[in-house]
């Protein structure tokens, strides 16, 4: 696994679709460009919003680990 | 005696005040509310205002028609909150002590950061100000390009730039102008709606009146030399009357005393509405960062659990009474249309009820006398 330091974790869990994508959007305004989010969801519709939005931003999808009940996504800002 | 202070007084602090005034006796606690402006607006009546003018009457309202008699209104703004020495310091130049607090300063509307609303191309519908310019560029417009757009999330009421975009397609076919202009409808996700089920029939009724749908808009910035929007993702897309909804944060004093997050917005415990890390404080209403809609609706479903563990407080009791994330939310999808979602922290949003005439009635012609009548005033 790749070492990298978060600078903003947000937990979105128990939240449903587009409450984590807006928490992940929310977090990209608020990050310097470099930095990597994380992102917490237990909502299934993230699993195919996220990777989306990710491609047509153009950042960076690090990783989404599966947890137990929910997926932490990871996310660096590219620009 | 406790002194009990609810900062802000829209409609989420001043039913909390009334609620508050009624439940307990005056010798025990004094409800006291910090708000400057003497009136309140019922807000959901600006998504029509571009389009034909109402009294104002209808839907604003003095501040003594909606607070009780037993709530004391300071009648200023508070400036900074102290929350060790428990003391709130005021415009007006005195300092306020609290034994509890409830934050109900609502979200502010950040046009100054767009800096783009003194153009006469550039509209928005949530200040009433904002409404009138609006309503007469609508007057005004010939014909052309329109387009509709949030500049971030979260914003009051999901559903309201929809809503709009419906209202205004149908006054343009009143008014002949349907064939003369495009409307594009910008969103910050991969559908027009938040919630997928109602997004398709949001979709839908974009097809079937020739909405233009841009998928993963994040408003970036406006060019307005050459009237072109550009999103976070790299598009820029041309208008001739745009329609863009303001970025909302947290209040001054919010942000002043430390209390919001990065946009300004209070961490709240979403069950009991403590806020965190802070001892006898509440949040409720558009100013928490709470995973649930900028709405009236949600703050008065929220009030009953903050209610009850400020009482269980005061009693020296564990507040242990938990929100559930239950509000409801109403969808005008035309003039005559409306539907009705509910959601909680459990399930996402179900409908009841599409296109449904009787929804829009209760809405329309109904809901404003219940807000005025009841809800405000802490009845229901």
């Amino acid at each position: 696994m790749t070492e990298y330091e978060i600078a903003i974790e947000v937990d979105a869990r128990g939240s449903f679709c587009p409450g984590p994508m807006m928490e992940l959007i929310k977090m990209i305004r608020q990050a310097e460009v470099g930095e990597h989010l994380a992102l917490l969801s237990s909502d299934e519709g993230t699993r195919t919003d996220v990777p989306a939005w990710v491609k047509k931003a153009n950042h960076e999808l690090v990783e989404i680990i599966n947890l137990e009940d929910h997926d932490k996504y990871i996310v660096k800002k590219l620009h | 005696m406790k002194n009990i202070v609810i900062v802000g007084g829209g409609f989420a602090g001043i039913s909390i005040a009334n609620k508050l005034a009624k439940k307990l006796r005056r010798k025990d606690a004094k409800v006291i509310l910090i708000e400057p402006k003497e009136i309140n607006i019922y807000e959901p009546q600006f998504v029509f205002l571009g389009f034909k003018n109402t009294p104002q009457s209808k839907f604003i309202k003095p501040m003594n028609k909606v607070l009780s008699g037993k709530v004391n209104w300071l009648r200023t703004t508070a400036l900074k909150i102290d929350s060790e020495k428990r003391t709130i310091a005021l415009a007006n130049g005195d300092t306020l002590h609290y034994d509890y607090i409830v934050l109900a300063t609502g979200a502010k509307m950040d046009v100054e950061s767009v800096n783009a609303y003194d153009d006469e191309n550039i509209h928005h519908f949530y200040l009433l100000d904002a409404t009138k310019k609006l309503q007469e560029a609508l007057k005004n417009f010939k014909g052309g390009t329109i387009v509709i757009s949030p500049t971030t999330v979260p914003y009051k009421c999901p559903p309201a730039p929809a809503e709009f975009t419906f209202v205004l397609e149908k006054f343009l076919r009143q008014r002949n102008l349907r064939d003369k202009t495009t409307i594009k409808y910008l969103y910050p996700l991969m559908r027009p709606y938040p919630e997928p089920r109602v997004s398709e029939k949001v979709q839908k009724n974009f097809d079937e009146r020739g909405i233009e749908f841009g998928e993963f808009f994040n408003y970036e910035t406006v060019d307005k030399k050459n009237s072109k929007i550009i999103s976070l993702e790299g598009e820029e897309i041309d208008y001739d009357l745009l329609v863009l909804i303001p970025p909302h944060k947290g209040h001054k004093v919010i942000i002043e005393s430390g209390l919001g997050d990065r946009e300004g917005f209070v961490s709240a415990n979403k069950f009991t509405l403590k806020v965190n890390d802070h001892e006898n404080m509440y949040a409720i209403g558009d100013c928490t960062n709470l995973p649930i809609s900028k709405s009236g609706a949600a703050a008065h479903f929220a009030s009953d659990a903050l209610i009850k563990n400020l009482i269980l407080e005061i009693d020296g009791k564990e507040p242990t009474k938990k929100y559930n994330g239950f509000t409801v939310c109403f969808v005008v999808t035309s003039f005559r249309r409306s539907l009705l979602l509910v959601f909680s922290y459990k399930y996402p949003p179900r409908k009841i009820g599409l296109h449904n005439l009787f929804l829009y009635g209760l809405f329309k012609k109904s809901f404003k006398i219940v807000y005025f009548k009841a809800l405000i005033r802490g009845y229901l």
